[in-house]
């Protein structure tokens, strides 16, 4: 594969926090590439730092050494500005808490990110029913996220993370606040997401959730300790 | 997107209410506070300045000098020959006019009408060359040309003539003459210094059956004629003024005054510019009342205080609401927000609240103004659209406080990392305490301040209005008297003391409260030759049985004797303060001494113990009684007991058996006392209301203050509770904190209030000792309200379910 074919690629990325007295390394040298179109889950125990990369790889958090190269750029020491307009045009987050605004109903969370575009308001209208539609949240565009149920507040913020089309989302355990029922339901929608092209970059501590990627990567103490193919994703997509 | 934001904002308000409420209506009361205070300065400021040369003109003012060099009286008004003798010497005046202010009863012949007019101006037809005084009827050529012609103001012609045409009526002035109304003025405005109702030709002021041509010409004496001209340049004003001790010398050369001193040794002549004198002018005469300077000031201050109080806890309040947005603002970041898009979000919806809060103000001031009306006096009109001095500051104001309250969340929020903010590890870093405890610390010190000021503005009051006067002041009935009375005076008191009701009836010129401004020259026996003394002794005219209507106490002596004639002409009675400093060791040694005053030699019968004729204001006086043959008497007093209303009935039946046709006008002596303390009352009413504003709004401050800590502590008081401290211990942890900060608040207020209260003390000859109470008692109150106010986020924070609290993380 060549360079451009990866939307991410780390080298000896490390992040490390700082306090008066102690030093806590969440990140020792991580050496990551993730090619366009892949889906990826990032698995480990707490506090192997599984959410520094995901924050890190989302441009939300900057790391303290090693390079970091988004879409062939070197970003590793990118001011928040620039990391904000990376952000804007390129990346879509999906929570374990969802992180929905409460004061703003459906339709507007979804029209959020296209508002920060500067997209006009009849195109926003336009793409947010069709990314409703897509999730099948429609009937509910004028509740508030406190009127919805956990599968229905994930599904609206999973409308939100691709109503800008971006070509990355990320995914902080998105299950994790769910039954299994939503649960696989939502799974579903970033597998069918990733089928129309969209890399998804996923951290879970449930290895079911994990059967949908093609490729689970397993962190430890900060480090990569083993990498492995889904054999089963591949073998299906070959069918 | 600013749909967008505006709906986050609205929505946000709407969800926290009790915030909101608390946010936006103290903003909103101190803004109109503001305000209020604004047209009330305003109005202050603007007295005299509607006249289009109001910036030339000036008043010619002249004061006494004693013999040790101070000033003894210093007038609005001088003598009336000096108004056509400056004319003559002094090219650089444009125009001049006299004006005595007087008052009379005034009658409607034809339609029997008779009022008592306060303020009828005998005035030079140039009063219309110097002030803008438009006439609405009539012509202005002849305006005040003629003697006995007169002008009436619209207010009067239609008491005079409802419905009728003024012009060419006759008003009869006094008993015996009568004046034609030539035209109607329109009323000068109400912030003006004088107001005259009837404006009458000063020429008429020649004929000597009303005062006499001679009289104007050498009476140098009669300080009652207001003196005003135009001046061209301030230049010009100052050259003169330089010239007025020579001019003095000039022209009062040939009138006696003491020793080798020259006429401007003695007094002297000023020029006042006229809008200086409803701030800056408080001398002993004075038309109507002024205001002071020190007092806009210190409203000013207070207005700006409650701003900075109210912005403070708009701010406090505001950081506090947006902490809990930190969620709102980690997402924004995540879906594209950059900081700028966030620090705008935040910037404009604080500046919309403020916006809402100043619109609500601007209702509060409409509300409001008929009460402040009514309580200054004032007719101040408050119409923003019309009054850009208004209408820009309620549209800066809600920019900058807006501007500074969001300013703050804007930029804190929006510096942080979305991750740290969506983790929630905000509520953990209390960055910035200092800054915030400041502010309360400062809200706190000012509503301190404010209480002990208020506290001993009306400690000074209560010890004014119960100082013992040294004479009794109650049950005091004072009419005025006039000229048709005097011959059938013995007749009159004898018909009133036919009740049982009056116990005393006597005259005099001047009665308690009144200012004393009337001193002759005093001398007495050195040796074997008699000398001038350096003691200003102020003169009242009694008759023989005032002192007793008053209930004066004689130190020594007697009370004046009808059956001695000598004591007509030749009696005097000091008071105490009197003979001390003309230097006789006991008011005994003063009895039977030969005195002089102005001119008139002969014996002091009594000394009257001290009591307080002026008001508290001013120390008391050296004062000398004496009868006035000539009956110079302006006033009755009647010491009535029993019941007030069947009293006052005798009294005004004797009245109109006596003085058919003349208007029953009376008062009561300690109401007239009273009202010299009206401005330091008002003044503590405004202190009390506008103290109360900003301990409010601090309070305020101090409940946003408390929850917002209670939230950042959320954790801790979980933690607490679960290894088992009380409601009670957490509550008291909660509290300790900020009781810290009052007394803070405290140590910093004390100070600054004790030195602003001996300040504004030192103006009273008698006052109260400020003493430790008032400022323990503010601490007090201080401590009472913040613990009430953090009580209630304590023991809400305190009282919740640790599981919940510990969740939250």
């Amino acid at each position: 594969m060549s360079k451009e074919d990866f939307i991410i690629e780390t080298q000896q990325l490390e992040k490390k926090y700082i306090t008066d007295t102690v030093e806590t390394t969440a990140l020792a040298g991580v050496d990551l590439r993730i090619a366009k179109g892949e889906f990826v889950a990032v698995m480990g125990p707490s506090g192997c730092g599984k959410s520094t990369l995901l924050n890190i790889l989302g441009l939300l958090d900057s790391p303290s050494g090693g390079s970091f190269r988004f879409l062939g750029q070197d970003i590793s020491h990118a001011s928040e500005r620039q990391r904000a307009k990376i952000r804007k045009h390129n990346l879509g987050f999906v929570f374990q808490s969802f992180n929905l605004i409460d004061e703003l109903t459906v339709e507007e969370n979804i029209g959020l990110p296209l508002a920060y575009l500067g997209i006009p308001r009849a195109e926003t209208e336009k793409r947010v029913k069709e990314a409703m539609e897509r999730m099948g949240i429609a009937h509910r565009h004028a509740h508030f996220p406190q009127q919805l149920s956990g599968g229905q507040q994930q599904r609206v913020a999973i409308a939100r993370a691709t109503v800008s089309n971006p070509s990355l989302i990320l995914a902080d355990e998105p299950t994790g606040n769910l039954d299994s029922v939503h649960g696989r339901e939502v799974m579903s929608l970033l597998s069918e997401l990733n089928d129309a092209g969209t890399t998804v970059v996923m951290v879970t501590h449930s290895p079911s959730d994990a059967e949908y990627a093609h490729r689970i990567v397993n962190l430890f103490d900060g480090q990569i300790v083993t990498e492995s193919l889904n054999a089963r994703k591949h073998a299906a997509e070959l069918l | 997107m600013l749909r967008n934001y505006f709906k986050t904002g609205f929505r946000n308000l709407v969800r926290q209410k009790v915030y909101s409420v608390i946010n936006i209506a103290g903003l909103a009361a101190g803004i109109a506070a503001c305000i209020l205070i604004f047209l009330y300065v305003k109005d202050e400021l603007s007295y005299d300045r509607h006249h289009a040369k109001a910036d030339k003109i000036y008043r010619v003012t002249r004061d006494f000098v004693s013999n040790d060099g101070s000033v003894s009286l210093h007038l609005g008004h001088v003598a009336p020959p000096f108004g056509p003798l400056l004319e003559q010497d002094f090219p650089q005046i444009e125009s001049i006019a006299r004006l005595l202010q007087t008052s009379l009863l005034v009658e409607n012949v034809e339609k029997q009408k008779t009022f008592r007019e306060e303020r009828i101006m005998f005035a030079e037809p140039a009063i219309f060359d110097i002030f803008d005084i438009p006439i609405i009827d009539g012509s202005r050529e002849r305006a005040l040309k003629e003697p006995f012609t007169l002008l009436l103001s619209n207010k009067l012609a239609d008491k005079y003539f409802p419905g009728e045409e003024p012009v060419g009526q006759l008003l009869k002035l006094t008993s015996t003459s009568s004046a034609r109304v030539t035209g109607v003025f329109q009323s000068l405005p109400d912030n003006s210094h004088f107001h005259p109702d009837i404006l009458v030709a000063f020429n008429t002021l020649n004929d000597t059956a009303v005062y006499g041509a001679e009289q104007l010409r050498t009476n140098w004496g009669n300080n009652s004629f207001g003196t005003y001209m135009v001046i061209n340049s301030e230049q010009e004003a100052e050259n003169m003024q330089a010239q007025l001790p020579a001019f003095m010398d000039r022209h009062l050369g040939g009138t006696d005054h003491a020793g080798d001193r020259k006429p401007s040794d003695f007094s002297r002549l000023y020029l006042q510019k006229l809008t200086d004198i409803h701030l800056r002018s408080h001398l002993d005469s004075e038309m109507e009342a002024n205001g002071d300077i020190n007092t806009v000031m210190i409203l000013a201050a207070v207005a700006l205080v409650i701003l900075l109080i109210a912005c403070i806890n708009y701010i406090n309040l505001s950081t506090a609401r947006y902490m809990s947005r930190a969620k709102e603002v980690g997402v924004r970041k995540v879906v594209g927000a950059e900081k700028h898009d966030l620090v705008f979000q935040f910037l404009s919806e604080s500046i919309l609240i403020a916006l809402i809060a100043t619109l609500l103000a601007v209702g509060i001031t409409e509300l409001c103004l008929p009460w402040l009306n009514e309580f200054t006096g004032k007719n101040i009109g408050s119409n923003i659209f019309t009054d850009r001095w208004l209408l820009g500051l309620t549209l800066l104001l809600p920019l900058l406080v807006g501007g500074l309250a969001g300013l703050y969340p804007a930029f804190y929020l929006s510096r942080f990392l979305p991750a740290m903010v969506l983790k929630g590890s905000l509520s953990n870093s209390s960055k910035n305490p200092l800054l915030r405890k400041t502010l309360v610390v400062v809200q706190f010190s000012i509503s301190i301040i404010l209480i002990i000021a208020t506290g001993i503005m009306f400690r000074q009051l209560v010890y004014m209005q119960n100082k013992d006067l040294g004479f009794e002041a109650e049950n005091v009935v004072i009419l005025p008297t006039y000229t048709t009375l005097t011959p059938q005076f013995e007749a009159f008191k004898s018909e009133l003391k036919k009740s049982a009701l009056v116990e005393g009836v006597g005259r005099s010129l001047l009665i308690p409260s009144d200012r004393l401004l009337n001193s002759m020259g005093a001398s007495v026996m050195k040796g074997d030759s008699m000398a001038q003394t350096s003691v200003t002794i102020k003169f009242v005219n009694v008759d023989h049985d005032l002192l007793d209507v008053f209930e004066v106490q004689l130190a020594a002596g007697r009370n004046f004797d009808r059956t001695r004639a000598t004591d007509d002409t030749a009696a005097y009675i000091l008071n105490n303060a009197a003979a001390r400093m003309i230097g006789w060791q006991n008011p005994q040694e003063a009895i039977d001494q030969v005195f002089a005053y102005g001119g008139r030699k002969g014996r002091i019968i009594g000394v009257t113990e001290d009591f307080h004729f002026e008001s508290l204001h001013d120390e008391i006086s050296p004062m000398v009684y004496m009868l006035s043959p000539s009956n110079n008497y302006t006033n009755i007093a009647i010491r009535i007991n029993g019941d007030t209303r069947q009293a006052l009935a005798h009294i005004e039946q004797t009245w109109r058996q006596f003085l058919p046709g003349y208007p029953f006008e009376y008062s009561f002596l300690d109401q007239l006392y009273a009202e010299t303390y009206k401005a330091e009352r008002d003044k503590g009413v405004i202190f009390l209301i506008f103290s109360c504003i900003a301990i409010l709004i601090a309070c305020l401050g101090l409940f946003g203050l408390a929850s917002y800590t209670t939230v950042q502590r959320t954790k801790e008081i979980g933690i607490r509770k679960v290894f088992g401290a009380s409601v009670m211990r957490i509550v008291t942890l909660l509290s300790k904190d900020f009781l810290k900060l009052v007394l803070v608040a405290n140590l910093l207020a004390w100070p600054i209030a004790w030195y602003a209260m001996r300040t504004w003390l030192n103006d009273f000859a008698y006052r109260i000792e400020m003493g430790t109470g008032i400022f323990l008692l503010a601490a007090l109150l201080a401590f009472i309200i913040s613990v009430v106010t953090i009580s209630y986020q304590a023991v809400r924070a305190a009282s919740a379910n640790p599981v919940k609290s510990l969740r939250t993380e």
